[in-house]
This record gives structure tokens, sequence and C-alpha cells, in this order.
């Protein structure tokens, strides 16, 4: 077998399990991915030992470890860097939006509010207005006014909210990556 | 790491292809190595050595300060 073989059959398997699992996902059964997967190693496996030229020697192997390396330092650093901003968002008050709540009371007492929301690091005023909203009788309140009062901080922060999850999961994969590096790194040193 | 092989190559009318076989390696590995780009570990260069049927010092001299990745720091 050819080397263009190989590469061939390991993608057509690679995408035959990909495409099983993840329809075993969509249809919740779970035992496709338990059989698939390790049937497409053993299928590319076997393909690779029918490979009839060397298609790895020490300089592969060592050009690969110095790519690796590289990338892993990249990725580590990059990724640091991502997630501490986008984790930011949720910690800096800068960067959060500006909502303030303005209460009036009318002649007769009844009492409106007025919510309104400003884009983050702003002065508040009609430039910087994202969105308001009133409600006219906090007494008497109706159902979605209600439902804009309780939800209108939430929403407000769910952008924030949303980079803070993306940065904290890049720094969770990282450290996934780096205690995995770590394992390898001490089971090669042991080795060695 | 400078080395012959380049030379011992064309002596015994071997092609690339034909060495990187009988040694156990890619053909890109000893474009490398003829091209002084690469220093191969020790059991390759010995690997060499005895399909040219000679010493290792016949083929490879050493010399300090040669960029690229070595196959003996593996």
């Amino acid at each position: 077998m050819k080397r263009i073989t190989y590469l061939t059959c390991t993608l057509v398997v690679a995408s035959m399990v990909a495409e099983m699992v993840g329809w075993s996902m969509a249809a919740g059964n779970f035992l496709i991915p338990v059989i698939a997967i390790p049937l497409g190693v053993i299928v590319i496996l076997a393909c690779r030992a029918q490979v009839d030229i060397v298609i790895a020697d020490e300089r592969e192997n060592r050009i690969r470890g110095r790519a690796a390396l590289r990338t892993l330092e990249v990725v580590a650093i990059g990724g640091a860097i991502a997630a501490i901003i986008l984790y930011s968002y949720i910690v800096s008050i800068p960067l959060a939006p500006i909502i303030t709540g303005k209460l009036v009371i009318g002649d007769d007492g009844r009492q409106s509010m007025t919510i309104a929301e400003y884009q983050p690091g702003s002065v508040p005023g009609p430039d910087t207005l994202v969105r308001s909203t009133t409600i006219n009788d906090l007494s008497s309140m109706n159902e979605s006014e209600a439902f804009a009062y309780s939800s209108y901080v939430r929403e407000g922060f769910k952008e924030n909210e949303d980079r803070g999850l993306a940065g904290t999961t890049i720094a969770g994969c990282l450290a996934a990556m780096l205690a995995i590096f770590g394992a390898f790194y001490l089971y090669y040193n042991r080795k060695y | 790491m400078k080395n012959r092989i380049k030379v011992l190559r064309a002596e015994r009318d071997m092609t690339q292809e034909q060495l990187a076989e009988l040694a156990g390696v890619t053909r890109n590995t000893i474009i490398s190595m003829e091209k002084n780009k690469y220093s191969p570990s020790l059991k390759l260069a010995y690997r060499i050595a005895h399909i040219f049927g000679i010493g290792i010092d016949d083929i490879f001299t050493y010399e300090e300060e040669i960029d690229g990745p070595s196959g003996d720091d593996e």
C-alpha cells in the first residue's frame, strides 16, 4: 500500500467514525461510539501495517516532536492570554454593561421606573443607550413588565457571562492539556 | 556533523531511494543528511556505515555549530 492510499483510508475511516458518533449522539445511542471508535483505530492500524514504505523515521519523529512542542507553547501562551481576556469580562467593571434604574413618584403617588442599559465603559447618555424599558406602575405591573424587570440585569450580563464561560472553558482545556503533557513528560523521563 | 554520504553513494551507483530503503528511513532523511541539515542518531550512523562497509569515521566528521535537528538527542 502506498502512503497516499494509507492517508486516504485514514481519512475515510475517520470521517465514517465521526459521522457514526455524531449520528449516535443525536439518536441517543451511546453503544455505537464504544464499538465504532476502537474498530476505526484497528482498521487504521491494519492499514498502517500494510504500508510498504517507511512513513516515519527518527528525523520525522524529531520534527514532529519539535512541532508538537512549539504548538504546545503557542497554544499554552495564546490560550492563557485568551482565557484571561475572556474571563475579565465577568470580573472587570469597565467591561460590564452599565445598568441604571430611575424611580419616579408621580403626584398621585404612583411609582414608575425606567431601567436602561448603556454600552460598557461609556458615559450613560442617549448615544450610548443599548435599550431601555419603563414600568409605568410598580404596584400593578403586568406580566410582561415583571418579566422584563426580572430578566433585565440577567440579560444585560449574559454576553459577558458567555465570554467568561468561554474563558473558563479554554483555561480548563489548557490545564488539562498541560497536565497530560506533564504526565507524558514524567513517563518518558522515567523510561529514558 | 559533516558527511560523505553523497560521494559514497555515487561511488556505489546507489540512489537515495535505495539507500533510504536499506537504512530503513525516508528519502527525505537521506536528502537532509546529504545537505548536512540533519545529524543522524548513532544507531542510524552505524547502519549507514554498515551499508557502505566502512567505519563511521570514514563517513562522518564532527564539526561544532551545525544547526538543525539531531537524532542523537532523541
